[in-house]
C-alpha cells in the first residue's frame, strides 16, 4: 500500500511495517511545495489513526521525535506562508481599494464640514461648499487675498466676517490642503477601481457599472464567492437586517440590498422595484458566472436586462390598488 | 504578591485584584491579543479572557480538559490563534496542529507560529481533512470552533480520521450559525443527536453545558469516540 506523507513516499504492507520509503531531503522549502501539492491529491491518504511521527522515525527520515517536530514547523509555517502571499489576488485587492473609499469618503465629509464651520466664521458668504471650499481656502486663504477677477472678489471685501489672524489663516490653509489631497485622493481609488474592475470582472462592470460591482464583490467576500451565489442572495447583499428579521420574525422580506444604488432599481416606479430588482439581480449574478468561470466579454446581457426591465414596466403601468381592508384585523403576533 | 492556584495541568487561577484564567507564557515578555501579563516567583502568568475564547469558558465551566504538558491537539478553525496560544502555553512540549481557512486570520497565526516552536499551522478546510491527512499525526484532542452549520459532520470526519482511541473531543457549536430563525436549545438538541447517532462510530457526550454568561448562544461539548 502507498503512503503520501509530508516528508515522502512510504510503501507499506498490511500490517503497517514500512517496506520501502522514497524519502524527500530535508530542504524546507522543497518540503513545503511538496506538501502543497499533496493537499488536493485524491489518493494514496494515510488511512485512519496512521502514525506519521513513528514513519518518519523508523524510515530514517528524522532522528528523533525533536527533529520531526521542528522540521514539521518550518514546513508548515512555510507552506502556509506561500499560501498566504498567494491568497491577494486581484479582486481582493478591489476589496481593499472600496474598503479604502468608504473610510476616505466618511473622512473627507467630516473633515469638510469642520473646514465648512471654522472658515464660516470668516467669510459666511462665500456660498462654496466641500472640494470647492476647499480649494478656495488653499489658494487664497484670507478672503482679503482674493483677487480682483474672482467672481467672489464683491462678496469677499463686502464680507461681515471676522479678520483671519495670520497664525489661524496657516493653520486653515494647511488644513484645507489636506482636505484637497483627500478628495484627488479619492478621484485615484475610483479610478483605481474603474480600471481593475474592467480587468477582473468585465461583465459585471457592464451590467452593474464599476462601484457597484465592486461594492458587491466587497460584500461577498471575493469574485469566486459572488459567482457561487444565487441570484436571490446577490439581490439582498447588504440588506442582511432586513432579511434577519424578515426570517426571525414577521417582517416583510427586503426587495433590494445594495444594488438598489443601480439605476434602473432607483428610478423604477415603487410598485415594481422588487420585480426589477430580481431581473437585475440574475443578470448581476450571470455577469459574475461568466467573468470567474470564462472571462469572455459578453455585451448581450445588458440588452437582454434593459429588455426585460422595459417589459416589467409595460405590463405593470400603475400601482395596484389597494385592497379595502375589512373589519379589524387580528394583531400581528410574533413567530417565537 | 499575586496568588496562584493551579485549575489543571498548565492551568491555572491568579488573583491579582481579581480572580484570573491563565496559563504560564512560553513566549515571555510577549502577549498576543492585549492580554495580561502577570509575574509570579519569576513565572509569567498569560491571562486568559473566557469571552474571547470558547475553551476558556470551558475551562470555567468546569469541563475535564484533558490537556497534559506533551499532549497533541488538532485544533479545527484556529482563527487568529487567540485561543490557540493558550493550548500552545498549556502543551508546551506537545504540539498542536491549527487548522484555519482564512487567510487573513491565517496571516496573524503565523505571526504567532513563528515564535512558538510548538504550533503547527495549515491554511485549509476542516471540512476537507483528506487535504492534511499527510501532516497530522493521531490526537489525543480534537478541539472545534468552526461556526458552520454542517459542524458536526466536520467533527466526525476529523475525528475517524485523527483521534486516539481513549482521544476526547471538545467542540462549541454556535446556535446562530446553525440556523438563524430557530430557537437555540432546540438546536443544540438537534446537533446533540446527530453526534450521537448520526455517524459511525458516533460520539459519547460526557458533557454539555451552554457557556452563558462568556458565549451568547453557544454550547460546549464533550465528547468521545464510542
Amino acid at each position: 500500500m502507498k503512503i503520501n506523507t509530508w516528508f515522502g513516499i512510504l510503501e507499506t504492507d498490511r500490517a503497517g511495517e514500512i517496506l520501502e520509503s522514497s524519502l524527500l531531503s530535508k530542504d524546507i522549502r522543497e518540503l513545503a511545495l511538496h506538501s502543497l501539492s499533496l493537499r488536493d491529491s485524491r489518493s494514496n491518504f494515510p488511512p485512519e489513526g496512521f502514525d506519521l511521527k513513528t514513519a518518519a522515525l523508523k524510515s530514517g527520515f528524522a532522528e528523533s521525535p525533536a527533529e520531526y517536530y521542528s522540521l514539521l514547523h518550518e514546513v508548515t509555517l512555510e507552506a502556509a506562508k506561500l499560501q498566504v502571499s498567494g491568497a491577494l489576488t486581484p479582486d481582493q485587492r478591489i476589496i481593499q481599494a472600496v474598503e479604502a473609499l468608504d473610510d476616505i469618503n466618511e473622512t473627507t465629509n467630516a473633515l469638510s464640514e469642520r473646514l465648512f464651520e471654522w472658515y464660516g466664521g470668516y467669510f459666511p458668504e462665500s456660498g462654496l461648499g466641500g472640494e470647492d471650499l476647499a480649494l478656495f481656502i488653499a489658494k487664497y486663504g484670507s478672503r482679503e487675498n482674493v483677487s480682483s477677477e474672482d467672481p467672489l472678489y464683491s462678496k469677499a471685501r463686502n464680507s461681515m466676517g471676522a479678520k483671519l489672524e495670520p497664525a489661524d489663516e496657516a493653520l486653515l490653509k494647511g488644513f484645507a490642503e489636506n482636505v484637497c489631497s483627500l478628495y484627488e485622493r479619492r478621484r485615484q481609488i475610483e479610478a483605481y477601481i474603474e480600471n481593475s474592475m474592467e480587468l477582473v470582472a468585465p461583465n459585471l462592470k457592464l451590467v452593474s457599472g464599476p462601484m457597484l460591482g465592486a461594492r458587491l464583490i466587497s460584500l461577498a467576500g471575493s469574485l469566486e464567492k459572488l459567482a457561487e451565489f444565487p441570484s436571490s442572495t446577490i439581490q439582498v447583499i447588504g440588506a442582511s437586517k432586513a432579511l434577519f428579521k424578515h426570517l426571525r420574525a414577521r417582517a416583510p422580506s427586503p426587495k433590494h440590498g445594495i444594488i438598489y444604488s443601480h439605476p434602473l432599481i432607483n428610478t423604477a416606479p415603487w410598485w415594481v422595484r422588487g420585480k426589477v430588482s430580481r431581473a437585475v439581480a440574475s443578470k448581476l449574478s450571470l455577469a459574475a458566472r461568466i467573468d470567474f468561470y470564462s472571462g469572455e466579454k459578453n455585451p448581450s446581457l445588458t440588452e437582454r436586462l434593459e429588455a426585460k426591465v422595459l417589459q416589467i414596466r409595460t405590463l405593470n403601468p400603475r400601482p395596484p390598488q389597494k385592497r379595502q381592508e375589512s373589519g379589524a384585523k387580528p394583531k400581528k403576533r410574533r413567530r417565537k | 504578591m499575586p496568588e496562584v492556584k493551579k485549575l489543571s495541568d498548565g492551568i491555572f487561577e491568579v488573583i491579582k485584584d481579581k480572580k484570573h484564567l491563565a496559563t504560564k507564557n512560553l513566549d515571555p515578555g510577549k502577549n498576543v491579543y492585549g492580554e495580561k501579563l502577570i509575574p509570579v516567583e519569576g513565572v509569567e502568568y498569560r491571562t486568559w479572557d473566557p469571552r474571547r475564547s470558547k475553551l476558556g469558558a470551558m475551562v470555567l465551566k468546569k469541563f475535564n480538559i484533558t490537556l497534559k504538558k506533551d499532549s497533541k491537539v488538532l485544533y479545527l478553525g484556529a482563527a487568529s490563534g487567540t485561543t490557540v496560544s493558550h493550548v500552545s502555553d498549556i502543551i508546551s512540549e506537545g504540539a498542536v496542529y491549527a487548522v484555519e481557512f482564512a487567510p487573513r486570520s491565517m496571516r496573524d497565526l503565523i505571526g504567532l507560529a513563528s515564535r512558538r516552536k510548538n504550533i503547527h499551522p495549515i491554511l485549509a478546510d476542516a471540512g476537507k481533512p483528506d487535504s492534511y491527512s499527510h501532516l497530522v499525526e493521531p490526537v489525543d484532542i480534537i478541539f472545534q470552533d468552526v461556526a458552520q452549520p454542517n459542524q458536526a459532520e466536520i467533527a466526525a470526519r476529523n475525528a475517524i480520521r485523527f483521534l486516539k482511541k481513549d482521544g476526547y473531543l471538545l467542540l462549541s457549536i454556535k446556535a446562530r450559525s446553525i440556523d438563524t430563525a430557530a430557537n437555540p436549545k432546540e438546536v443544540f438538541k438537534a446537533e446533540m443527536k446527530k453526534l450521537e447517532q448520526a455517524f459511525e462510530p458516533g460520539f459519547e457526550i460526557l458533557n454539555a453545558k451552554d457557556l452563558k454568561p462568556y458565549h451568547e448562544d453557544h454550547l460546549g461539548v464533550l465528547a468521545k469516540l464510542k
